[in-house]
């Protein structure tokens, strides 16, 4: 692994037990900064668990998780949050009787201590997203593909060093994909964020990605570019397995 | 973003409210007003709690912890009586915080039934503590002479001052936070925010507004005692912000005037106030649930839509 | 040692009061994730049915024993009519709406005590004593009324015990309970199940109140007070808990009976209210917890 510039997050050795059940054992991998880092997987590798063990929302077990350079194992969701490591949920990760302007004000307001920069990085964030249009629109009522955008808009106004999204393609149709992965791209070059992306959407995935993680029963199975994870036997044998598991 | 507070609404209406204190002469009809004023404001200050989706029913001992705190502050302390409503205020506040941490913790049904076992724990202290006159309660706790005939018009404007500044609070950044708590608290954990703090503070705000309610309550009463604190005090809160529509300020408010009015109508006619209290939550929770202010936005609604 | 039993027996036969109040509260809760404060009523409605209807058909000519069992069948009667009626007229449209069925709650609480208070007055009944004299057990004296309220609640705890564990309605409850979208999926019918989880609930408040009125003072505040030891005890067992339910209210009584005799009542009940807290603050969903 090359390690030149100092890794945003590492975990090392990252386990979580729930009870008898293993959900992830041993984990190690990095992110560095300015890519966007696919963690795949067939269902039950442990993605969610890894997802929530990152951003504080489970403490693990053991291992060590180090983050911006400082060690964060056992970290709240808020410290870590505060650091620069902000995440979406897999449902409904914005507030349906708000309007979407003030759903992504919500991410503006630790960052922002005056009214009027708010209120431009609201607007900054919303065009950005295409969501230009859509500020006084109460977030409930919106389409799925719309809602989507909006969870995405809360998280990256508070303009995050690391930007993870749990699924956030699920449910969009092909041009809302385009949009959201063009979008994803123009995050990581123009903002310099690097973003953790969990997601079912292979071809997704294949494309936007700088690297990926496959996890697998909740262990490491395999790291390199689209194209190395592509041609990998072992991601291969997985998922194809799992298929026949089914 | 719509950050309009409306003023000129709020000034024009608060003024004719006050105007119209300066009219009234019989003792009875000062009473009611004096009864809606204090009746709005703790109504509100329950609704601030809502705002953060929990319900409060420690709202209660709160204004009971003003009352007393206004009241041994005038009969006990002998400090002024401005001094005396601020500190029921600030103690009530101070109290709450504690109270707050500990327990906003919890949520849901958690957060109700503990609130509600802590409204009748502090009416346990209030009536063994022989000091605070224990079971009968405290009696003398007069405004100063001089404000005696204007005392519905203070009354007024303290409560009218409180509910626009817990209103303000709503429409602030502040008031967003505690609504993007209510609506998904995850959520906002996950952009930095402190969400106990923020509750905490959502709560001791809350409970400033019902220690003020409370000691303005002592002093238009003269007397109080244990039994004036107890959950129905919440309970009859909670009927004004029903019957009037929980989703805008102005809901407990046009809640407690109703309510009040016929409340205190009602008791004329030598009927039961429980029964009518209670009749009201059952009929409006069931037919009305958004209250009067949600039947004439719907009515608006319905209107604005066949015109288009 | 003396005094321990006796207050340890003290405590069991409080405890079986309470424990039928928190089952009934928690099963409620456990099935439609709601808080009915007006669960007191039904136990106060009984409790007021078996206080005016015994004195009166003992004055008639019936045997006490047969009075008081007409009595307590006129009781738990009404208080499952009414019960039936909040539900289908209420309750039934705030399956787990925990705020809309508190708030319901409230009003009736409010309605309910208004109307028990202008039918009934303040004014308290005694009720003639059905089974005389007392017990000695271990040295320590207890009413045979006493007893036979204990037994009679461990009866129906057990039976109740053994209906969730061993009938297919018990176990479609407890499905309910768990996960109910789940249950749905298996298809059990939630509605009902909703329903007779409420009528549960409301037989044995009922229950309870026909069991009390013999050895209480009855008047129609007599169940606010048992209400909230109920809510307490299913707080420190965890709200949706059977085990849970049935341990909070012997701890309840605890306190109650111990702390009442070596400080004072008073004392007790705030130290109930604070171990509730702290219960809170260590595990905030109850000590038991299955919601």
């Amino acid at each position: 692994m090359t390690g030149e510039r100092q890794a945003l997050l590492q975990a090392r050795g990252l386990t979580r037990r729930f009870g008898g059940l293993v959900a992830v054992s041993n984990l190690d991998f990095d992110i560095h900064p300015g890519e966007i880092l696919g963690l795949i997987g067939p269902n039950g590798a442990g993605k969610s668990t890894t997802f929530n063990l990152i951003s504080g929302f489970y403490k693990p077990t053991s291992g060590e998780l180090t983050i911006f350079g400082e060690p964060c194992t056992g970290k709240s969701s808020m410290a870590i949050s505060r650091m620069g490591l902000v995440r979406t949920f897999q449902h409904g990760s914005f507030m349906p009787t708000m309007s979407v302007a003030d759903n992504i004000l919500l991410g503006t307001i630790h960052g922002l201590r005056d009214r009027a920069a708010r209120r431009d990085r609201v607007v900054e964030t919303a065009q950005m997203l295409g969501l230009g249009g859509h500020l006084s629109d109460i977030a409930g009522t919106l389409p799925h593909g719309l809602q989507r955008l909006v969870s995405i808009g809360i998280a990256f106004a508070a303009r995050p060093k690391l930007l993870c999204l749990d699924e956030p393609l699920t449910g969009l149709n092909q041009t809302e994909v385009t949009g959201t992965l063009t979008m994803l791209e123009r995050i990581r070059d123009e903002f310099g964020a690097s973003i953790l992306l969990v997601e079912h959407n292979m071809k997704a995935v294949m494309k936007v990605c700088d690297r990926i993680v496959v996890l697998h029963h909740g262990q490491f199975l395999a790291e390199g570019t689209p194209g190395e994870i592509h041609s990998n036997r072992k991601v291969i044998d997985a998922y194809l397995g799992h298929r026949h598991e089914k | 973003m719509d950050d309009k507070l409306g003023l000129p609404y709020w000034a024009i209406g608060t003024a004719l409210a006050l105007g119209s204190t300066l009219l009234i002469g019989d003792p009875y009809i000062v009473s009611v007003v004096n009864l809606i004023s204090i009746a709005a404001l703790t109504a509100v200050s329950l609704r601030f709690v809502m705002l953060i989706g929990e319900l409060n029913f420690a709202t209660a001992a709160f204004v009971g912890i003003g009352a007393y705190t206004a009241g041994a502050a005038v009969t006990i302390l002998d400090w002024p009586f401005l001094v005396a409503i601020l500190l029921a205020g600030v103690v009530a506040a101070a109290v709450s915080a504690l109270f707050g941490f500990v327990t906003l913790k919890t949520k849901g049904p958690y957060f109700l039934l503990i609130s509600f076992a802590f409204t009748e724990a502090v009416r346990i202290v209030y009536s063994k503590s022989m000091f605070l006159g224990g079971n009968s309660g405290m009696v003398g706790i007069f405004p100063p002479l001089a404000l005696d005939p204007w005392m519905p018009t203070f009354i007024m404007a303290v409560s009218a001052a409180l509910i626009f500044a817990l209103y303000a609070a709503e429409r602030s950044d502040f008031g967003k936070i505690l609504i993007a708590i209510r609506d998904n608290e995850n959520v906002a954990r996950t952009v930095g925010l402190n969400i106990l703090l923020i509750k905490v503070a959502c709560f001791a705000l809350a409970s400033f507004a019902a220690g003020i309610a409370g000691s303005l309550h002592a002093f238009a009463n003269s007397v109080i005692s244990p039994g004036d604190f107890s959950y129905l005090l919440a309970a009859f809160a909670l009927a004004y912000v029903k019957v009037g529509g929980e989703d805008s300020i102005l809901g407990p408010i046009i809640g407690a005037v109703l309510l009040v009015s016929l409340g205190s109508y009602a008791l004329g006619l030598g009927g039961q106030e429980h029964i009518f209290y209670g009749a009201a939550i059952v009929l409006v929770v069931l037919l009305m649930p958004h209250g009067l202010v949600g039947l004439v936005r719907r009515g608006r609604d319905k209107l604005a839509q066949r015109r288009a | 040692m003396q005094t321990a039993i006796q207050l340890i027996v003290t405590s069991l036969q409080i405890g079986a009061v309470y424990i039928l109040f928190s089952l009934g509260l928690t099963l409620i809760f456990g099935v439609m994730r709601i808080v009915n404060f007006a669960h007191g009523h039904l136990f106060t409605i009984s409790a007021l049915m078996v206080a005016y209807s015994v004195p009166w058909l003992a004055g008639n000519g019936f045997p006490v024993l047969l009075a008081y069992l007409t009595g307590a069948a006129i009781g738990i009667a009404v208080a499952l009519v009414i019960g039936f009626l909040i539900y289908v007229f209420g309750f039934r449209y705030f399956q787990r709406d925990m705020v809309g069925s508190f708030i319901l709650s409230i009003g009736l609480v409010l309605l309910l005590d208004g109307v028990l208070l202008k039918l009934f007055g303040g004014a308290v009944r005694p009720v003639p004593e059905v089974l005389s004299g007392t017990v000695n057990i271990l040295g320590a004296t207890v009413t045979t009324q006493r007893l036979a309220l204990c037994f009679a609640a461990v009866v129906i705890t057990g039976m109740l015990y053994l209906a969730l564990t061993r009938t297919r309605l018990g176990k479609a409850l407890r499905a309910v309970s768990i996960d109910h979208e789940a249950a749905m999926l298996q298809g059990v019918p939630y509605n009902r199940m909703a329903m007779i989880g409420f009528m549960i609930a409301a037989g044995l408040a009922a229950v309870a109140g026909a069991l009390i009125a013999p050895v209480s003072i009855v008047s129609p505040a007599i169940g606010a007070d048992y209400l909230i030891k109920g809510f307490i005890a299913v707080i420190v067992g965890g709200l949706g808990s059977v085990p849970g339910a049935i341990l909070g209210g012997l701890f309840v009584a605890a306190i109650e009976t111990f702390g009442g005799f070596y400080f004072d009542p008073t004392a007790a009940t705030i130290a109930i209210f604070v171990l509730v807290i702290v219960v809170l603050l260590v595990r905030p969903k109850g000590l038991l917890d299955n919601g």
